[in-house]
């Protein structure tokens, strides 16, 4: 009887280089990384670009940042929270911090923000502003959002009321 | 079952890309409405002649009967009717600026039953050389289709932000930045 063995062929160092030792495993493996990548950077995180100076100097210019769009899922948008508010879509959001809840009465006076008639203390803001803006009512799911640099006059600022819809979610870092 | 999933999946690919390039009415609106960002930039230098020319292109992708309402940077609203405002608006604007780049991002199209007007939500950015900031701004277009070609009706601001009546009076009133 002839019979002949043949000897298990051992992949080359390019070849296990590119592709492992085993290249189903390996298949396997990036197709796992890459589902739970797009899982989370298009479910779950979304990776944005801070343009403009609007946040300053909470948010510096031109640095990365993640939108945790989980954030929530179990409970409403709170004061002090910096939020991503959608447009017609998601390239382009604006990054906000909320300072008026649904059923508040916003108003600035002499740069500090009044809510229902009352001072609100700011700690995060480090800019002197000296806004005088009339009040403002919130309706049921509105939500006041501002940037933290309030040097320039307020009509060249953007800011203002937006519904619950259009907020994306909270900035992670 | 390979030669299945491979037919599968060029089905699946030519039906996206169908509906992207141009084969659906909102592919058409969509195609329409990028030439007309590309239309609308250009760059430094433009001579009188090109400046005419290309005010002229851009107003014939509009009805005759066009209305647009923007607001501007400041808060102001401006309102221009008919071809002949838009054709004025737009020589103006091009003679004013050092170059103009204009993309229309996010465009979502719904198309009427019918399928003879359509309305797009989008999203204008407005690059200026020079400037610090882009100009960032939601619209509203409304299409209709004339002739074979999705024109524009009307384009309205969408406000991301609204600020109330007293505040926006408040900046109306305020004089228009040169």
């Amino acid at each position: 009887m002839d019979e002949k063995t043949e000897a298990p062929r051992n992949p080359g160092w390019v070849q296990i280089l590119l592709i492992g030792r085993n290249p189903k495993r390996t298949m396997l493996r990036a197709a796992i990384t890459a589902s739970v990548m797009l899982l989370v950077f298009h479910g779950a995180l979304l990776p944005i670009r801070v343009e403009g100076i609007s946040m300053l100097p909470t948010y510096q210019e031109h640095k990365l940042n993640f939108v945790n769009r989980l954030a929530y899922l179990f409970h409403e948008p709170r004061r002090g929270d910096v939020v991503s508010v959608r447009t017609s879509g998601k390239s382009i959001m604006f990054m906000k911090r909320v300072v008026g809840l649904p059923g508040e009465s916003i108003a600035f006076k002499g740069g500090r923000l009044m809510i229902n008639s009352n001072v609100v203390p700011e700690p995060y803001l480090k800019y002197p502003s000296n806004w005088e803006l009339p009040p403002r009512q919130l309706g049921l799911g509105e939500y006041y959002m501002v940037g933290d640099n309030r040097t320039m006059p307020p009509e060249l600022h953007t800011k203002g009321v937006v519904e619950r819809r259009r907020i994306l979610g909270k900035v992670l870092l | 079952m390979k030669r299945l999933m491979l037919v599968a999946a060029i089905a699946v690919l030519g039906f996206v890309g169908w509906r992207l390039f141009g084969g659906s009415p909102e592919g058409a609106v969509r195609k329409q409405l990028n030439t007309v960002a590309e239309t609308t930039s250009f760059n430094a230098g433009e001579t009188p002649l090109a400046r005419l020319a290309n005010a002229q292109r851009l107003s014939t992708f509009c009805t005759l009967d066009v209305a647009i309402t923007v607001d501007t940077p400041r808060g102001s609203q401006r309102t221009f009717s008919g071809r002949a405002e838009v054709l004025e608006a737009v020589a103006g604007v091009r003679s004013a600026l050092n170059g103009l780049v204009v993309q229309f991002l996010d465009i979502e199209v719904v198309v009427a039953p019918d399928k003879l007007s359509a309305v797009a939500n989008l999203t204008a950015r407005a690059r200026v050389p020079g400037e610090r900031d882009d100009y960032i701004q939601e619209l509203k277009f409304t299409m209709r289709k004339i002739d074979g070609d999705w024109l524009i009706s009307k384009v309205e601001t969408v406000k991301t932000f609204s600020l109330g009546p007293a505040y926006e009076r408040r900046c109306a009133a305020l004089p228009r930045q040169s």
